[in-house]
């Protein structure tokens, strides 16, 4: 990729070059408030993208509306070829190919590490319970917490819970990965175990779309960094692009911020 | 790993303030009698005062109600005993409640034994702290409940109650003990198992019945779609069918066999006292459950029908006292059921049922509410259909965070049901207006001497539940989250 900077237009794919998720002029209300204002964003195969943008931005919003968390109220959205509609077998069918994991890790309490993790297979994809474990052990020493799988969320630390969040997402093999804030929540010591995790898989060819504000992360992994203000997208670029030579008055006002 | 270090030490720190939290304890137990008291009876002028008022108020109390205990005729509640406890069952077929009692306790010991064994299981695979329970700490616990049957029971003017009492007592431990020795296997089954023990035996008292045939076969049914249930079954159709058939092939044929069998019994109108008590008490929240937990779930509903019907039935119901109800359910209730007219206690059971499910709903409701939005939007988000996402995650969260509360509702159904004698079922109060009434007791002024019978009947039972309510409470704190 080069250093063009397509400004607001993030529709330069990245990855294998296949469109993976495309998103068209989006817009998204909360009741009078426009809290999206005609997103046009695509992500290839295995390309990492990560958006930024101050708190409000829409930021959340946005990746919220590629599974259907919030229903998107003009424009288009095709994950994997399927395009998101009000017709509920539609949005299962991208939400099984789309894991999640959220700022607040989102663990079931009820259930063990090793039935958080199982729990989907086995209900949407009747995966047999053997095989589900099997694959929630291997998926458990890929985040490094093997011990912990008879344990429940509770008495986990923030990192080993996030870490659990992020097999769980994968148990469902899916295509893309949806990151929302997914260190926000934790304490300074636990962050890194959470964003090593998220490298490896980054490395592994995982397609990702992660907000956050861990910029070392963004420079380190990310294709493109996609940044958002009042509901727009502002400016596109590699992470080069963005730590030293950003050309939008209100990104430079916001990395002088956090940097 | 760095932070299985960090929880290591943080566990020996808890064991160090456990332990420092024990020993002050065992100095609190160093006091003698006199620094104690000095120390928590007058470590001040005001602390002083409230001991002395308060204990002088207790003094005249216990001194003018052991007076009044000693002094008064109990004969009324001696002669009235069996009335009591069962009302009119008729005489020469005791053997019946003593056998269903009998079930029933040996139910509730197995029952109790194997799902402590259960919870201690899961405790230690967790690494979860747990206080072990001993034959001390149940003793502890439900002394209320053994104190007022041997108080019940010093009434009895022949030996079989106390042989009958002392039994249920022995019973009562060995089924705990076979129910915490029992194998793994059984002890994950002991509900289904302690459901169809609960279903025989009521119908030793009543006979075979269709009403019983179909409660066995729903038990049946759960339980054997549970098993089903375990196997990896294919998805769609067939997987449903696979795990349905076998079960509802199992229930028929136990609803059948259930109907056929030739035993006859005698139905609830001939039950009475403390026993149509307790038991119009747990029909009405077991049958209560389910339907509250339906209107919960309709109450939340995006679909204006289901909705609007589930907020005017618990709105209604709620709105309206007990009282009315009941009248409702003798005066009008059968003009809208066909067929004959149904025994009044069948008619009063339906209406506590929708009174309860009506109360129960408000409380999963609030159950429901309490479930983070991240927990269903997690399920979601990983292709889960609504329903899975309410019987999986929700529901059951919501239920473990409710279920002090509906003990609460538990207790409170059961004083209410003394509201029964306003239809006239003979139930545990109204037995005393009957005692008053025979020739032998009329004009003597004794309904003071049967009604406080019956209080601390009513107090006990309330008192236990009550704190078996806050040890739930507590457990439920510390335990899984």
């Amino acid at each position: 990729m080069n250093d063009i900077i397509v400004n607001a237009d993030a529709t330069e794919v990245g990855g294998t070059g296949n469109v993976m998720i495309d998103v068209t002029n989006v817009d998204k209300y909360f009741g009078d408030f426009q809290a999206l204002h005609g997103i046009n964003m695509k992500v290839g195969e295995q390309e990492v993208v990560v958006v930024i943008g101050p708190s409000g931005s829409g930021k959340s919003t946005l990746i919220r509306c590629i599974n259907r968390l919030e229903r998107h109220d003009r424009g288009s959205i095709v994950v994997d070829g399927v395009e998101l509609s009000d017709d509920i077998r539609n949005i299962q069918e991208i939400r099984r190919e789309t894991g999640m994991v959220f700022q607040s890790f989102n663990l079931f309490p009820h259930l063990s590490v090793l039935e958080n993790i199982t729990l989907a297979p086995r209900n949407v994809r009747n995966v047999p319970k053997a095989e589900a474990e099997a694959t929630a052990m291997e998926l458990l020493e890929r985040v490094k917490i093997p011990d912990q799988a008879r344990k429940f969320p509770g008495q986990l630390s923030g990192g080993q819970q996030q870490r659990v969040a992020i097999a769980r997402s994968l148990a469902m093999k899916p295509k893309v990965l949806l990151f929302d804030e997914p260190t926000s929540a934790l304490d300074p010591e636990m962050i890194k175990e959470v964003l090593d995790t998220m490298k490896d898989l980054a490395n592994e060819g995982m397609t990702m779309i992660c907000v956050t504000h861990e910029m070392g992360f963004a420079r380190e992994v990310a294709d493109r960094v996609v940044f958002m203000a009042d509901g727009e997208i502002v400016e596109v670029g590699t992470p080069e692009h963005f730590f030293t030579n950003p050309q939008e008055e209100r990104t430079q006002l916001f990395l002088s911020q956090i940097l | 790993m760095s932070n299985s270090g960090l929880s290591a030490g943080d566990a020996q720190l808890m064991n160090a303030v456990a332990e420092a939290e024990a020993e002050s304890a065992r100095h609190g137990q160093d006091l003698t009698p006199g620094q104690w008291a000095k120390k928590n009876l007058f470590d001040g002028v005001l602390n002083s005062i409230f001991t002395l008022v308060f204990g002088s108020i207790a003094l005249v109390t216990i001194w003018f109600g052991a007076r009044w205990f000693i002094d008064s005729d109990w004969e009324i509640v001696r002669a009235n005993l069996r009335l009591f406890m069962v009302g009119q069952f008729p005489r020469d077929d005791l053997f019946r409640l003593w056998v269903s009692g009998y079930i029933v306790v040996f139910m509730g010991g197995f029952v109790a034994g194997a799902m402590a064994h259960n919870a201690q299981d899961l405790a230690d695979m967790q690494g979860v702290e747990y206080e072990r329970a001993t034959w001390g700490s149940l003793l502890r616990r439900f002394w209320t409940i053994i104190a007022i049957i041997i108080f019940f029971v010093s009434f009895a003017r022949t030996a079989l109650p106390y042989i009958g009492v002392a039994g249920g007592m022995v019973l009562a431990v060995g089924s705990r003990e076979l129910g915490w020795r029992a194998p793994a296997a059984v002890r994950a089954r002991s509900v289904y198992i302690g459901a169809a023990l609960f279903i025989i035996s009521m119908m030793v008292l009543a006979g075979t019945s269709r009403l019983g045939g179909f409660a066995l076969g729903a038990v049946a049914l759960a339980w054997v779609a549970s098993e089903t249930g375990k196997r990896d079954l294919p998805g769609g159709g067939a997987g449903m069918v696979q795990r349905w058939a076998p079960a509802i092939l199992v229930a028929v044929v136990v609803f059948v066999v259930t109907v056929l069998l030739p035993y006859d019994g005698y139905g609830w109108e001939d039950w009475g006292g403390l026993h149509i008590t307790l038991f119009t008490t747990v029909f009405g929240i077991g049958m209560g459950m389910p339907i509250g937990i339906l209107l919960a779930l309709g109450r939340r509903s995006d679909l204006p029908v289901l909705k609007t019907a589930s907020v005017i039935f618990i709105e209604f119901i709620r709105g309206v006292p007990l009282i009315s109800l009941l009248l409702f359910s003798n005066l009008m209730l059968p003009l809208f059921l066909p067929g004959d007219r149904p025994a009044d206690l069948t008619l009063a059971v339906i209406v506590i049922t929708g009174f309860s499910a009506a109360y129960i709903a408000e409380i999963v409701r609030g159950g429901l509410q309490a479930v983070p939005k991240g927990q269903t939007e997690a399920a979601q988000a990983s292709g889960m259909s609504a329903g899975a996402v309410q019987r999986l995650i929700v529901l059951p969260q919501a239920l473990r965070a409710v279920i002090p509360a509906m003990v609460g509702q538990f207790i409170s159904l059961f004083k209410d049901t003394s509201l029964l004698s306003i239809i006239g079922i003979l139930e545990f109060l109204r037995v005393s207006d009957v005692a008053n009434a025979q020739p032998d007791f009329v004009g003597k002024g004794l309904a003071p001497v049967t009604y406080v019978f019956v209080a601390l009947g009513y107090a006990a039972f309330a008192y236990t539940l009550s704190k078996e309510s806050r040890r739930l409470e507590t457990r439920l704190g510390v335990g899984v989250r």
